[in-house]
C-alpha cells in the first residue's frame, strides 16, 4: 500500500504535467466537450486507486491506459456511442515520444501561463487572486484591504483559483459559476 | 451543476480556508471529506497542485528592488533541483521577465506592501514614504502600504512602535489579525503574540476596533497613558503613568526595565530578545519579583546578577540557562 504523501507527491512530478496532453486525447476520442472535465476527474480517481497498490513505473504509459479503458468502458455502458469509436479508441495508443517534451516545456511555461491565466480572470477577482496568492495577504487582510466581506473574498479565490488552474493545465481558462451556495457555507447556516 | 464541477467547487473552499488555517474540528472535517472518495482527493491535490504555482509568484515579487527579487527566487529554487539545472537558468531568466511584468501590472492598480523583519534581539528603524516612522523590537514582522488614499501596515507579530505623520485625509490603520489600531497622528506601540494584541499609547488618540462581527466589535478609544490588551473577544482596557509608558518603550533603547514583575515574566521577556533561553525549574523560583533595567541582549549579565543578589543556582546546558534556588 502506497501511502497519500508519496502519491501526492508522484501526482505532483509525474500525472499533472501531463494534464494538457491527457485533455487533448479525451477531446480528440470523445464527441461531447461538455463530458471532458468529468472524464478526466474520472480517470484521476482510478489511477489513484490504482497506484496505491504500487506506483506505476512508466506514469505516462499507465494514465494514458488508464484513460483509454475508461473510455471504452464509459462508452459502452452509455450505449449510445457507435461502434467505430470503441474500435478506433481500442487501436489507439497515444504515444510516448512527445513525453520529454512536455517535461522541458513545463518548467519554463509554467510561469508564464500563470501570469497569463492571472492576467484572463476578471478585474476584480484577479485583484483579489494576487493579494491572496502573490501578496500573500490572508483572506480576512484581503477583505479589509479592498472594504468587501470575507466571503466575497472566499468566492472570488474558489473561482479564481478553479478558472487558473484549468488554464495553467492547457484548458481555456472557463469555469461555470455554480448559482447555489457552496456546500461548506450550507453546513455552516444549518449549525 | 455537475458533481464533478460540486466536487472541484468543495476542493478549491477547502484549499483556500486551509491557507488561513483551520481548526482542529475543521481538519478533521476535511480529513473526512477527502477520505470519502478517490475523486475528492485527487480534485483536491489538483487545485493544490496549481495553487503552489501561482504561489511561486510572489518569490518572484521582491520587497524593494527586482535584483532582490531574483536573489530570493534562485535561493528558493537551487538547493532541490540540482539535476535540473539548465531548467533551472531558464526559469530564473524568465523569472526576470514574469517579475517586471508583474511589477508594472498589479503596481497600477493597488500599491504593493513592502515587507519588514528583526532577527531575535534586532532593532530596526523604518522609514515610511508618508513621514512616519516604525521602529521595529525583536523577533518582528511588519508589512507596510502607502498609497493617495490609505496608509496600512499590517503587523504579523512581534511589537513595533509607531511615530504616524499627521495627515487628516489619510488614516493610518495597523491591522493585527482581527483587530485594527486606526489614527491619523499619533505615537503608540503594538505588540502581538498569536491572538494576543496590545496597545500602548504615548500620545494622542487611537481607536482600536476587533472583529467585524463579534460582540466586541465597538470600537474602544484610547488616549495618553492607555493600555489596552485583546484576547479572543475581549478587551481589557487600563490607564497607566508615564513614568510605565517609558518603561514599555524602554526597549527602544535596547532596555528592560522591570517595576516587581516575576521572574518568569522577566525570563519571557528575555527569550524574546536572546537565542539563550532562560528556563526556571521550580515554582519558588519562578514567583521571585525582579525590579530593574537590564540591557536586553545582555542575558549574561542578568544570569550573573541572579546568581549573586538571589544565590539562585544557575546551570548552562546548550543554549538553555536552567534557573533554580
Amino acid at each position: 500500500m502506497v501511502g497519500d504523501g508519496e502519491l501526492k507527491a508522484w501526482f505532483f512530478r509525474e500525472v499533472f504535467p501531463l494534464e494538457a496532453a491527457l485533455t487533448r486525447y479525451i477531446r480528440r476520442n470523445w464527441r461531447n466537450e461538455n463530458d471532458v472535465a468529468d472524464l478526466r476527474q474520472d480517470i484521476y480517481a482510478k489511477v489513484y486507486t490504482a497506484a496505491q497498490r504500487q506506483l506505476p513505473l512508466n506514469a505516462r504509459a499507465f494514465l494514458f491506459t488508464t484513460a483509454r479503458n475508461h473510455l471504452i468502458n464509459t462508452a459502452k455502458r452509455a450505449k449510445i456511442v457507435s461502434f467505430d469509436l470503441v474500435a478506433d479508441l481500442e487501436a489507439s495508443f497515444p504515444e510516448a515520444a512527445s513525453a520529454d517534451l512536455d517535461r522541458q516545456l513545463t518548467a519554463r511555461d509554467e510561469l508564464r501561463r500563470v501570469q497569463a491565466g492571472l492576467e484572463r480572470l476578471p478585474t476584480r477577482c484577479r485583484q483579489v487572486m494576487t493579494l491572496r496568492r502573490v501578496e500573500g495577504l490572508s483572506t480576512k487582510e484581503v477583505a479589509a484591504h479592498l472594504n468587501i466581506s470575507v466571503s466575497t473574498v472566499e468566492q472570488q479565490v474558489v473561482h479564481g483559483l478553479r478558472a487558473l488552474t484549468d488554464y495553467m493545465m492547457g484548458g481555456q481558462g472557463r469555469i461555470r459559476r455554480s448559482p447555489s451556495k457552496t456546500p461548506a457555507a450550507k453546513s455552516e447556516s444549518q449549525s | 451543476m455537475s458533481a464533478r464541477n460540486a466536487i472541484e467547487e468543495t476542493a478549491a473552499y477547502w484549499l483556500v480556508r486551509q491557507g488561513d488555517g483551520l481548526s482542529g474540528e475543521e481538519q478533521a472535517q476535511l480529513d473526512a471529506w477527502l477520505n470519502a472518495a478517490a475523486e475528492h482527493k485527487t480534485a483536491f491535490w489538483r487545485l493544490e497542485y496549481s495553487w503552489e504555482k501561482a504561489g511561486r509568484l510572489s518569490a518572484l515579487r521582491g520587497p524593494d528592488t527586482l535584483v532582490e527579487a531574483m536573489v530570493e527566487a534562485m535561493a528558493e529554487t537551487t538547493p532541490s533541483a540540482s539535476p535540473r539545472r539548465g531548467q533551472l537558468r531558464w526559469a530564473v531568466g524568465l523569472a526576470a521577465t514574469l517579475a517586471l511584468a508583474v511589477l508594472t501590472s498589479t503596481a497600477l492598480l493597488w500599491p504593493r506592501p513592502a515587507h519588514y523583519a528583526t532577527d531575535t534581539g534586532e532593532r530596526r528603524l523604518v522609514a515610511l514614504s508618508d513621514g512616519s516612522r516604525v521602529e521595529l523590537n525583536t523577533e518582528t514582522r511588519l508589512r507596510a502600504s502607502m498609497s493617495p488614499d490609505s496608509r496600512e501596515a499590517w503587523l504579523d507579530e512581534g511589537e513595533a512602535y509607531f511615530e504616524v505623520a499627521h495627515d487628516a485625509s489619510r488614516p493610518f490603520t495597523v491591522h493585527m489579525g482581527d483587530r485594527t489600531v486606526r489614527v491619523l497622528g499619533t505615537r503608540f506601540s503594538v505588540r502581538r503574540e498569536g491572538e494576543k494584541v496590545q496597545v500602548l499609547v504615548a500620545e494622542g488618540r487611537v481607536r482600536l476596533s476587533g472583529p467585524k462581527s463579534g460582540p466586541a466589535a465597538k470600537p474602544v478609544l484610547l488616549v495618553r497613558g492607555d493600555v489596552a490588551t485583546g484576547m479572543g473577544a475581549s478587551v481589557l482596557q487600563s490607564r497607566t503613568s508615564d513614568q510605565r509608558v517609558d518603561d514599555q518603550l524602554a526597549w527602544r533603547r535596547g532596555l528592560l526595565v522591570f517595576d516587581q514583575i516575576t521572574l518568569s515574566d522577566a525570563a519571557a521577556e528575555f527569550n524574546r530578545y536572546n537565542q539563550t533561553q532562560l528556563k526556571v525549574l521550580d515554582p519558588q523560583t519562578a514567583a521571585i519579583r525582579i525590579g530593574g533595567s537590564f540591557e536586553a541582549t545582555n542575558v549574561e549579565a542578568f544570569v550573573r546578577l541572579l546568581q549573586s543578589a538571589y544565590g539562585l543556582e544557575i546551570d548552562h546546558d546548550d543554549g538553555i540557562v536552567k534557573i533554580s534556588e
